[in-house]
């Protein structure tokens, strides 16, 4: 078995676009979680805040998302444009 | 196994200067799809209004009136009324449309238009220009466009790639959600397939388990993040507009 310089090339492909997604998703699931806690403890103290709490839960977690969407855009790049 | 997924049907039009014009056809029909089916319940449940307005409601003008009530509190809530006012039709139409648009790709075979990233990417810029556009109308362009000196002058160019990133990060948050869970439902779906061809003794069974899991990760990605995503992609056009305009 030979290999030349394209599989060499396709192999580190899929393996950065494993570890950018792998490693991008860490953050935003911690912060998602805590974000989530937190929510979950103001609604718990003050049961009549919650759909005002939820909606600001939801887009403070789209918004942390962000960095995760990015590094799915990494990978994706990698994978079918690279 | 993932080609499927970047498949195109690829129109191509023309040549505008050094840049190629073409229309990936999937998507545009999609598009018209989902704008017809929109249209056509917006015709039927316009026909539901009685016309004369003391009558007692039927089923459908009351869904309609509960409807648009949990859509004004959801999205609008706390906005000040005249702002709310303007913005709600726009902001129910962009939700409505992302919804069906991401809940289209339950039926087999059909494809979401969100997982397109020109599409989510042309809502968010005219979320942008429009935001822009109501902050004109309410504040005059000269206090406007003074805001991107705030608080110092020299932060200029941070304060118009901050809005810029903004909006690519609102296109490409609802793209990446919808693509990356087609991606996840081919490559679990792919991988069940992989594991019948390989024990020929599972095959019965390993058929259920793929249909059952092809039809919960249909219902989870398709219509749960689905709603999720419409949600947030509207909450925020919303938000941004408010910022903008405040």
């Amino acid at each position: 078995m030979n290999i030349s310089g394209e599989h060499l090339v396709d192999a580190v492909k899929y393996l950065a676009a494993g570890i950018a997604m792998g490693l991008g998703a860490i953050g935003p699931a911690i912060g998602e979680g805590i974000a989530a806690a937190h929510a979950l403890d103001g609604m718990a103290r003050q049961p009549e805040m919650e759909p005002a709490l939820l909606r600001t839960m939801i887009i403070g977690q789209a918004i942390t998302e962000s960095t995760g969407i990015y590094s799915l855009i990494v990978a994706i790049i990698l994978l079918f444009v690279v | 196994m993932l080609e499927r997924l970047g498949q195109k049907l690829i129109l191509k039009v023309g040549q505008l200067g050094p840049v190629p014009v073409a229309f990936d056809l999937v998507t545009v029909i999609m598009c018209l799809i989902v704008s017809a089916i929109l249209v056509l319940l917006a015709l039927w449940f316009r026909r539901a209004i009685p016309a004369d307005p003391e009558a007692p409601l039927n089923r459908r003008a009351a869904f309609l009136v509960g409807a648009l009530d949990f859509f004004r509190e959801q999205l609008l809530g706390g906005f000040p009324r005249e702002l709310a006012q303007r913005l709600f039709p726009l902001i129910t139409t962009l939700f409505l449309y992302v919804l069906l648009s991401n809940w289209i790709s339950v039926i087999p075979g059909a494809q979401s238009p969100t997982q397109n990233e020109q599409v989510t990417l042309g809502f968010a810029f005219m979320v942008y220009f429009l935001s822009h556009y109501y902050a004109i109308r309410t504040k005059g362009a000269r206090s406007h466009f003074r805001g991107y000196l705030e608080p110092y002058p020299f932060l200029l160019p941070m304060n118009v790639i901050g809005d810029f990133g903004r909006t690519l990060s609102h296109g490409f948050r609802l793209f990446g959600n919808i693509f990356g869970g087609a991606i996840l439902t081919a490559i679990f779906l792919n991988l069940v397939a992989r594991i019948i061809t390989a024990v020929p003794v599972a095959i019965p069974f390993g058929l259920v388990f793929g249909v059952g899991l092809g039809t919960f990760l249909n219902a989870w990605f398709g219509v749960f993040i689905g709603a999720v995503q419409a949600l947030v992609f509207a909450l925020l056009a919303s938000v941004y507009i408010r910022l903008t305009t405040a």
